[in-house]
């Protein structure tokens, strides 16, 4: 293979790793923006979309209706979740949600564990979509290309909603100044409600998307949480461009990195972190709060 | 708060150790362990509690500790205490550059910049076959240099006991020191502080190096205490577990992040012996305490005194 080809696949691998790790960063960097809350649970979400996506399939045999049932499940635990317990301790310091979302990442997890037991479960791809593609005379699967196309549609989606919507006007207000807003007669409540559960959905919608690629496993949702901390940091928490930023930035350095340097791959991506928060502590479109 | 009295918390620390000799054996293997991670979370207690620097990658510092002392031992045979001693030494050396780093910001960044650093030593002990092990980490570990009596089961929970009664004591002087006083006031009103003479940052680095210290030693006690070291020590979810212990406890307390270490260690213990999903329970369980008792186990114990 000529070094143009394979640069050009791994160009492919690295936006499809980007694309799911984007639907996994953006919802933590809009619950951290609007609620000022770090959401430990966003793996385990993410993690119960792939299985929920998994169990859908194998019941229904639809991978399309798998792909509905995710984020579902995962906007109605989310919903439940903020209404009983995060929305009692917006008065009170950081640490508390610090607790609450590990305490909800642990009970999840084991939660899933319970119901489908402790071997991995890989979704399988409906034929449409199992298929592969020839680029540049190399074949490459159907379903990396439909991964970066979905990543780029919630990409625009979601910036749509935000800058052109009213709820997305909303969302902006009650993230600057959230009293300001609550004073103009709006629920600042519901927003944070409302926000919680669709990071909720956009996680396990890209679990459900993960899962015929990654396998639904245990340790699927502490390993991809770590990712998603990196690429928000990096970006700036609270920043839509620099969450797709830095989702592009972390898959990039993982699939070239795994490829060309397996040895620094995996340090490579937290001292790439260091280095952006010790020259701009707020990340890279970030500001400091 | 009101700190606890120092006489009453070395006595229930001596108790500990003394309990040893009246447990039976098994359980006296798991008390050394709660008593050491009491230690850990006592460490952790003086970043978050007294600096308010909610530190994220403490598994950072412990995990160190862990890998020195256990190569110390293991390689050259340094008596343990020594190898103890000098593993919380070079833990504190290395904070010095990463804290300096670190404490320049504050709040979720400096969490996530001390997660990244954590994560950053597991992936270069992953990596660093040669010298750390892999993913197998080290084995064997000797608890190299002791005498028969401390080497064994209650010898070695008493000299858990000393470490943890001393690292007391330190983290009690330190935070009712004038240098202690001067990172209450930096914590409270930074502007204020620095407008009296103080360097936040450096004071804010004071605590940092020694905390890291403390996490250290806790880690080559563990090392000693388990014979192996691996990977998993410097995993994220270490950090979380030993801030949960803190903030369930009663952050800013001393004595209750190490009850709360007990507390959890119990609790996880417990559980898992009753039923195989205790994780269920004891993430439910945390959410709870979170929303009813806003200061932790020692909120509880105030407010019923």
């Amino acid at each position: 293979m000529d070094p143009l080809t394979l640069f050009t696949l791994q160009t492919l691998n690295a936006l499809s790793l980007s694309a799911l790790l984007f639907f996994i960063s953006l919802g933590l960097t809009l619950i951290f923006g609007i609620m000022r809350v770090v959401n430990f649970a966003h793996g385990a979400l993410f993690m119960l979309g792939a299985y929920v996506g998994v169990a859908t399939q194998t019941a229904s045999g639809s991978f399309l209706l798998s792909l509905i049932a995710a984020p579902l499940a995962a906007a109605v635990l989310g919903l439940a979740f903020e209404r009983c317990a995060l929305s009692r301790l917006y008065a009170r310091e950081h640490s508390a949600f610090l607790l609450v979302t590990f305490g909800l990442a642990l009970a999840l997890t084991e939660a899933i564990r319970l119901i489908w037991g402790a071997d991995a479960r890989q979704a399988e791809l409906p034929d449409s979509l199992s298929g592969i593609v020839f680029v540049m005379d190399e074949p490459f699967p159907i379903y990396r290309l439909l991964l970066i196309g979905a990543g780029l549609a919630c990409a625009l989606l979601c910036w749509a909603g935000l800058q052109r919507t009213r709820l997305g006007l909303l969302l902006r207000a009650a993230s600057q100044n959230p009293t300001m807003t609550a004073a103009l007669g709006n629920d600042v409540g519901r927003v944070r409600a409302a926000v919680f559960a669709m990071a909720c959905a956009l996680a396990a919608l890209g679990g459900a998307l993960a899962a015929p690629l990654l396998s639904a496993s245990l340790g699927l949702g502490s390993n991809v949480i770590i990712d998603a901390f990196v690429i928000v940091m990096i970006g700036g928490m609270g920043s839509f461009l620099g969450t797709a930023a830095g989702s592009l930035l972390v898959g990039f350095a993982q699939t070239f990195g795994n490829y060309y340097a397996p040895e620094l791959a995996l340090g490579m991506t937290y001292a790439l972190m260091i280095a952006v928060l010790v020259v701009r502590p707020g990340g890279l479109f970030g500001r400091v709060e | 708060m009101r700190p606890a009295d120092p006489r009453l918390v070395l006595l229930l620390i001596a108790l500990a150790g003394v309990l040893a000799f009246v447990l039976p054996g098994h359980a006296t293997t798991l008390l050394t362990e709660a008593l050491i991670l009491a230690l850990f979370a006592l460490s952790l207690d003086l970043l978050v509690g007294h600096a308010r620097l909610t530190s994220f990658g403490h598994a950072g510092p412990w995990a160190l500790g862990a890998y020195l002392a256990g190569a110390m031992m293991l390689s050259w045979g340094v008596p343990l205490p020594f190898a103890v001693l000098l593993a919380g030494l070079g833990t504190a050396a290395l904070a010095i550059p990463i804290g300096w780093l670190c404490v320049r910001t504050g709040g979720v960044t400096f969490a996530m910049l001390s997660l990244a650093f954590a994560q950053l030593g597991y992936a270069v002990v992953v990596k660093w076959n040669a010298v750390t092990g892999g993913s197998d980490g080290l084995a064997g570990i000797p608890r190299a240099g002791l005498p028969d009596v401390l080497a064994g089961r209650e010898g070695y929970h008493l000299l858990v006991a000393v470490f943890l009664a001393a690292a007391y004591l330190v983290a009690h002087g330190f935070i009712t020191s004038p240098l202690g006083r001067i990172v209450a006031a930096v914590r409270e009103n930074e502007q204020r502080a620095e407008a009296l003479g103080h360097d936040p940052r450096r004071i804010r680095l004071t605590v940092f190096v020694l905390s890291y210290f403390l996490a250290g030693i806790a880690g080559a006690l563990y090392a000693g205490f388990a014979g192996y070291v691996s990977p998993e020590l410097f995993f994220w979810t270490v950090s979380g577990h030993v801030l949960v212990m803190v903030i369930l406890g009663g952050a800013g307390t001393l004595i209750g992040p190490m009850l709360g270490a007990l507390v959890f260690f119990y609790a996880e213990h417990e559980l898992s012996a009753l039923t195989e999903s205790w994780g269920l329970f004891l993430g439910l369980l945390f959410i709870l305490v979170v929303i009813f008792a806003p200061r932790g186990l020692m909120g509880l114990v105030r407010r019923t005194s």
